[in-house]
């Protein structure tokens, strides 16, 4: 489905890592790896470090802290805060929405939404619609978007495939309403049919938490997972990121009236190295304009790992002038969503370490 | 469907000097599902055809999967 925005933009960055690094290189040996195999492994998948919350720190953290950062800093004033709105699979419960608990700990008044988003990888670009969509509410100043993913909480530390891919980040993108027309043209699409391609299957409703999802089982050499755990069909993901973002793209390429050319820096999710080049490689995008080390450098952080490519990667380039970009999210759902538009420049874009307060 | 590049690949995938169409791909101590992905995006890359996981489950030597690859290709 297409749709252009207008009189929409987004201001200001913060991406939030925890301090906690780990590196590849000191890990292999609990997933059991032959020197061999973790080399190849590494390689292929662009593996070097990631950053992992201490337990006791949920992705909201992480998100209130950027938030607070922009708060003292005048970037952000509380009063203009519209909506808070929190896209991630790791909320603090069930029930409130996290950002009703983020509303209380800021001390916001009545006149604010509170809206939660479970969305995973595609979730900056589904977060970012949504947040369009909350600044026809005229009364609505700005809308704070957080995304936020503590992932390394849905994987078993040993299992060889998941967890070294796995990051931690938090993030907050102001987005508001501006006089320059600046059109976004967004497309977006979903199919639930495959809904089993990425899969939390316990700990809900439908299986519900119980000492047999708890149990670990290994369901290939070094892949332990129990119920509560991330499941994946690696196979039907690769298809996925083959044929149906790289058409989606396109599209949307040829919607905005764009080319490879035109566009500077082609924003998409991390997922990890492998499919990232071979998706470049698809699309002919020069590997220059499309940064892939996030993975790399912090891990897989699902629905942040946009934010951290533009404040880890541009944020002198953004801070200070306007570039032609897209930005593409895809993953769990499937949910896949392609953006194209004029960013920047904005007020504040970096990406900084998490301090418990 | 140029034959040579295909094994040629299928070696580098596999981490080994040389692959033949009968090695049986259990064999390889390297075939796992990071040499399916690679398999999948060499598919892509070099002959320009789209292979699905279910289809590869079936293959149990380096010619079963020369031959998927062929099959596409028509």
């Amino acid at each position: 489905m297409k749709h252009i925005f207008k009189h929409k933009r987004i201001s200001a960055i913060v991406s939030v890592v925890p301090r906690e690094e780990y590196r590849f290189d000191d890990e292999y040996p609990l997933f059991k790896l032959t020197d061999d195999k973790a080399r190849r492994f590494k390689k292929m998948i662009g593996l070097d470090r990631h950053r992992i919350a201490p337990p006791e720190v949920c992705s909201s953290d992480l998100c209130l802290y950027g938030l607070q950062q922009l708060l003292k800093e005048g970037t952000l004033k509380r009063e203009d805060i519209g909506a808070l709105l929190f896209v991630s699979q790791t909320p603090d419960y069930f029930a409130p929405p996290t950002s009703n608990v983020l509303h209380g700990k800021l001390g916001l008044g009545p006149d604010v939404v509170c809206l939660d988003i479970n969305q995973g990888c595609a979730g900056f670009a589904v977060g970012l619609m949504q947040a369009f969509l909350l600044l026809e509410i005229t009364a609505l100043p700005k809308v704070v978007l957080l995304n936020g993913d503590t992932g390394s909480k849905q994987v078993d530390r040993c299992n060889r495939i998941s967890y070294p891919l796995t990051g931690d980040a938090g993030s907050v993108t102001i987005v508001e309403r501006c006089e320059a027309e600046n059109p976004i043209y967004m497309d977006v699409k979903n199919d639930g049919s495959r809904h089993k391609a990425i899969l939390i299957p316990g700990g809900a409703y439908r299986t519900p938490a119980s000492p047999e999802t708890l149990v670990i089982r290994e369901v290939e050499e070094g892949m332990r997972q129990n119920l509560h755990h991330v499941s994946m069909d690696g196979a039907a993901i690769f298809n996925f990121t083959m044929e149906d973002v790289p058409r989606q793209v396109q599209e949307v390429l040829a919607f905005s009236g764009d080319s490879l050319d035109s566009i500077e820096y082609f924003l998409f999710h991390q997922p990890n190295a492998f499919i990232l080049q071979q998706m470049a490689a698809k699309m002919k995008i020069p590997p220059a304009k499309m940064p892939n080390n996030i993975v790399t450098l912090y891990g897989n952080s699902s629905s942040t790992t946009i934010p951290l490519v533009i404040s880890h990667n541009y944020p002198a380039e953004f801070l200070r002038a306007q570039h032609r970009v897209c930005v593409s999210g895809f993953g769990v759902g499937l949910a896949w969503l392609t953006m194209v538009m004029t960013l920047g420049p904005l007020t504040t874009c970096r990406l900084v370490e998490y301090e418990p307060v | 469907m140029d034959k040579t590049l295909f094994y040629e690949q299928m070696a580098q995938i596999l981490d080994a000097e040389e692959v033949k169409p009968e090695n049986v791909l259990k064999d390889f101590e390297t075939w796992d599902s990071l040499a399916v992905l690679s398999v999948m995006a060499m598919a892509d890359s070099k002959f320009g055809v789209a292979i699905k996981a279910d289809e590869m489950r079936s293959a149990v030597t380096a010619a079963d999967l020369e031959k998927l690859v062929e099959g596409k290709l028509k």
